[in-house]
């Protein structure tokens, strides 16, 4: 082992990612029955996780030339398969934001499933989930990827059903499973595709051999298609979507963490990891720029009927993610690498600031958390109102410069549909947050609410100074990501030099040059992009802010579409109809048939003659002497008979 | 009137008897009878045999000889066998004996 330790860079690595691993089977096998113990196992291993990543980036963060330590798990003269660690400034800053995030979002559930009957259960699959996201950000090659992205998958269900006695619950992590197995169906093809026509699995390569054009053209775009589909399924693009929202079934700091960090961000990651690849083929941008861009709309649309705190989260998530997916797609490997990132921070942010709000008040429904004083938890309250001005893109918050970059590349495609597309996503997104924001701060006194006075008595009485430990163990992590957020936007300088690296800063100079030509052009859309955020403020403020505010979202005039955007238009009815009348009713009724009839009649007609005949030789072994006899006699005369005629 | 397949249809007629007896009776000891002729039929065939045909004539009465031998000693234990049979069934009938096949 003594090797390991020769190379600090090396040991930092191992044991960033594979102590969450460690402390998985030791909370499985040991610490079981000791809550407090396994809290504390996987939060000093996150914890250490944490620090690793703290030191690789500092350490690396000039080095310039990734660093890669791979073994070959099958190597012929036709393929290549490498397994081990890749950390260049992409996996670099990933693996900073998931360790940040997983240890966050662990520290806050110490808080928020205190009294848990499964809290070791819940600590070790945070564990696992810290584990299979850590490994799978810093692989170098696409099949270790796959493999961990699935464990991604995994211990995402295991979370989702996490409340395993509730229907809904464990039917959501089924839906997330098997919807995202769907689409990585469609991944493992197109990898299959990538090894038989090209035979190189590691990502540096395929990367430089599709940047190079030594990748036959039609070979990289039916990969990158295929490959794509597993980026719809993961991180939620239409028309897979529907299972995010369902998602949010498991406990809240779950849903923080599924919904920055880890499971959907696995999607996007993947993407801009072999964005160079995906560059290559023109139109596999053009599906992935259509489909962020449709999923990033009807997601949006989707945010503005729910009245659910999570649902509108989990909804603004999808249309974020499509957001990023429409940047890649555009060609903006940092904006859309970016935006993952400032959207990591301030996502777990409002989830978990929405997870104080329902850990206080025990509901989702934002209507009646604001009428039982939900704006007197200060923190949570103020918390999630930057959250939401960086959602909705507003400065000086992180999300602001973020999508701010999106727009700059939408803005250079030729065809501006998609930067209109992109600006009325703008609007949809402020005009959402802000309606929740307003309806939990700015409540209408409702008589139709029981119990108002007890609710509001006793959101005063747990005001912000009479709570215990579990809520300061709540509000740090909230607190330390508010503050992320206000300042992570004015980092994007160096980020970009990072992330793009020395090469790449004189293309950045060209850029600037021609930016320099645009200027006023650049101008135009920043205020194009701050007025969309702000109209989406003020036509909130208007239906729900301002007082005598109707509070009631102009979709009440459309019936029609606000039930449709309720329903998720319809998707969800769309996928029960098709899995009934396809799967049921087609292939799984003739499968069934075939069990069956086929497979259960042939072995029951085995059965059966072997009993017969059982049955009819039976009658030979009488034990009657004379029989046998005749037999014999018989026979012989028959041999005679056959040599003498 | 005398020749060789005068005494071979008489030796077939004798031994066809004896397999008919054999296997149509369910009386133990009419079996070993029926037995008896069909080595009777048997012992018939090797003297005619000898009588027409063979160089050297003793042959086939030595055969006989032990035969007839062999018939004594079958007879003796199958005699005893049948006896044993009657005394564990108190009856001689071969359909009895089927319950000796377990």
């Amino acid at each position: 082992m003594m090797w390991l330790f020769k190379d600090p860079v090396l040991a930092a690595a191992c044991t960033g990612t594979w102590l969450p691993f460690l402390a998985m089977l030791v909370i499985l096998i040991f610490t079981r029955r000791n809550q407090r113990l396994s809290a504390g196992i996987s939060i000093a291993s996150i914890v250490t996780s944490l620090i690793c990543a703290i030191y690789l980036f500092t350490k690396l963060f000039h080095a310039g030339v990734p660093v890669q330590y791979e073994v070959a798990w099958a190597m012929t003269p036709d393929l290549y398969v490498p397994f081990g660690y890749l950390l260049d400034p992409h996996s670099l800053l990933m693996l900073l934001i998931v360790a940040t995030i997983a240890c966050l979002v662990q520290i806050y559930s110490v808080g928020y499933m205190a009294g848990d009957p499964g809290f070791s259960r819940y600590y070790a699959f945070q564990s696992l989930f810290a584990w299979a996201m850590l490994t799978m950000v810093i692989a170098p090659g696409m099949l270790q990827l796959y493999i961990f992205w699935e464990l991604v998958g995994l211990a995402s269900y295991l979370l989702i059903g996490y409340y395993y006695e509730k229907y809904s619950a464990s039917q959501a992590g089924k839906k997330a499973f098997v919807v995202t197995r769907l689409g990585d169906i469609g991944f493992f093809l197109g990898l299959i595709f990538l090894m038989l026509g090209y035979g190189d699995l590691g990502i540096l390569n395929i990367n430089q051999a599709a940047a190079g054009h030594q990748i036959p053209g039609p070979l990289v775009t039916i990969s990158a298609l295929l490959i794509f589909c597993g980026v719809i399924g993961k991180s939620a693009q239409f028309p897979l979507l529907t299972w995010l929202p369902d998602a949010m079934e498991g406990p809240t700091p779950v849903s923080a963490l599924l919904h920055s960090a880890t499971m959907v961000a696995a999607g996007v990651y993947m993407m801009s990891r072999i964005f160079p690849f995906f560059a290559a083929s023109p139109d596999a941008m053009a599906v992935a720029l259509a489909i962020g861009t449709v999923t990033m709309l009807l997601a949006s649309t989707m945010a503005m009927a729910t009245y659910d705190l999570k649902q509108v989260w989990a909804y603004s998530t999808v249309s974020q993610l499509g957001f990023m997916v429409m940047g890649l797609g555009a060609g903006g490997y940092f904006a859309g690498v970016f935006h993952l990132t400032t959207h990591a921070g301030f996502k777990a942010l409002l989830f978990l600031c929405s997870g104080m709000f329902i850990h206080e008040f025990h509901t989702n429904d934002m209507r009646v958390i604001g009428q039982s004083g939900g704006r007197n938890l200060k923190v949570p309250m103020i918390s999630m109102t930057i959250g939401a001005l960086a959602l909705s893109g507003l400065f000086p918050f992180s999300g602001f410069f973020s999508k701010e970059a999106i727009m700059g590349v939408l803005a250079q495609h030729t065809n501006k549909v998609w930067l209109f597309a992109g600006l009325l996503g703008a609007l949809m997104t402020a005009y959402y947050s802000f309606r929740l924001i307003f309806f939990v701060a700015l409540p209408r006194k409702l008589a139709t609410v029981p119990a108002e006075d007890h609710g509001h008595g006793h959101g005063a009485d747990h005001g912000d100074e009479h709570h215990g430990n579990a809520y300061w163990a709540m509000a740090w992590p909230v607190m330390f990501l508010a503050s992320v957020t206000c300042v992570l936007g004015f980092f994007q300088a160096p980020l970009e030099q990072f992330l793009t690296g020395g090469h790449a800063a004189a293309a950045a100079h060209g850029a600037g040059q021609e930016g320099a030509g645009h200027g006023m052009g650049h101008y135009v859309l920043l205020a194009g992009a701050i007025g969309c955020a702000l109209a989406g403020l003020a036509w909130a403020w208007v239906e729900f802010g301002r007082k005598r505010a109707p509070q009631e979202g102009f979709l009440k005039k459309f019936p029609l579409a606000e039930i449709l955007f309720a329903r998720r238009w319809y998707l969800d009815d769309f996928y029960r109809k098709a899995l009934d009348t396809l799967v049921y009713g087609g292939l799984t009724s003739l499968f069934t048939r075939n069990d069956r009839r086929v497979i259960d009649g042939a072995i029951d007609g085995i059965c059966k003659l072997t009993v017969g005949t059982g049955r009819m030789t039976s009658f030979m072994q009488s034990g009657m002497l004379q029989y046998n006899l005749l037999v014999m006699v018989a026979g012989i005369g028959l041999v005679l008979l056959f040599f003498f005629i | 009137m005398n020749s060789l397949s005068t005494y071979l249809i008489l030796a077939a007629m004798l031994f066809c008897l004896g397999l008919l007896g054999v296997l149509q009776r369910r009386n133990l000891i009419g079996m070993l009878i029926a037995i008896e002729l069909m080595l009777g039929g048997a012992s018939i065939n090797f003297m005619a045999f000898n009588r027409f045909l063979a160089p050297e004539p003793a042959v086939g009465q030595i055969i006989t000889l032990f035969v007839m031998g062999i018939a004594a000693a079958e007879a003796a234990i199958g005699l005893s066998i049948i006896l044993a049979l009657f005394r564990q069934m108190r009856s001689i009938n071969v359909e009895r004996a089927q319950r000796l096949s377990g």
